[in-house]
């Protein structure tokens, strides 16, 4: 029962940090911004609620094949993520799109797109 | 091009192997044999492209200890620090930014090392990798960062992922 109890609050934190990015990705001003925003929800979004499911897939289901592919899907997410962060944010710097705001600060069109 | 070689064939092998385990979690003859022989097939087209270094580097147990310690102590303190400074920047209205790029030196030497410190600082909210280049022997990040505190060039750098880098040179140098 401790367990079903912990189990549902990781479970709830993951959906407090899922809320969180949605409300960046929705409210942040340019898109680098809303990509930084959108990181909470794969880290620890994802991992609240992989970490509920775990415990209660190994105490309250006994069932070993699940507990492992749940660990893999967490596993996998947590690798490829920042991989697509990455393209996606330097893809975007070379099509040209900038804040509306300037930046103040920004060595990567001083240094390479001049 | 890299030549294959048998340490990288091994090594690619078991990763697959233990990949193919933990997918089918079934531990009958016909499917470790399908396994085996699939496995190895992969092995011997991509083991040039996985492994460019030493291949049985995680042999050495201090490094795997390492490894093992940055990987579920240091990187997940980071992680739930950064979240939780997001989401507090979330919930008051995303008003409380300041974006800009800036410019860090980074002293990992092997390509493991420094794939893995830009994926970490990727992986932290308010974070983000953009481009790597290399001058005069110094590797330097670009990093996209939610809120600059200080100038390019050291102190960011130390503010950014000093404790990560610090963890990483055990693992890797």
């Amino acid at each position: 029962m401790t367990v079903r109890i912990i189990a549902d609050v990781l479970i709830a934190i993951g959906a407090i940090f899922a809320l969180a990015g949605t409300i960046g990705i929705l409210k942040m001003p340019d898109p680098y911004s809303r990509m930084q925003a959108s990181t909470c929800i794969p880290t620890l979004g994802m991992l609240g609620a992989m970490l509920g499911a775990l415990l209660i897939a190994i105490f309250c289901k006994e069932d070993a094949g699940t507990a492992v592919k749940i660990a893999v899907i967490a596993l996998l997410i947590l690798v490829t993520n920042p991989l697509g962060s990455h393209a996606i944010a330097k893809g975007a710097y070379k099509a040209g799109i900038r804040p509306e705001k300037k930046m103040d600060v920004d060595d990567l069109g001083r240094d390479l797109y001049e | 091009m890299r030549k294959t070689t048998i340490p990288a064939v091994v090594t690619t092998f078991v990763v697959c192997f233990a990949f193919w385990l933990l997918l089918t979690w079934s531990f009958a003859t016909q499917e470790l044999i399908a396994g085996a022989v699939i496995s190895l097939a992969v092995a011997l087209f991509s083991a040039r492209f996985f492994i460019h270094e030493k291949a049985f580097w995680f042999c050495n147990p201090v490094k795997f200890f390492n490894g093992l310690f940055y990987w579920l102590c240091i990187f997940p303190v980071e992680l739930v620090k950064a979240n939780v400074d997001m989401a507090k920047r979330c919930f008051g209205g995303c008003k409380k930014i300041n974006p800009g790029i800036v410019k860090v030196p980074v002293d990992l030497k092997s390509d493991y090392g420094q794939a893995a410190l830009a994926n970490s600082i990727t992986l932290t909210p308010g974070t983000i990798t953009m481009e790597i280049t290399e001058e005069e022997g110094q590797t330097y990040y670009y990093i996209h960062w939610i809120d600059v505190t200080a100038p390019s060039g050291k102190e960011a750098g130390d503010a950014i992922k000093g404790t990560l880098e610090k963890g990483l040179r055990r693992v890797w140098e």
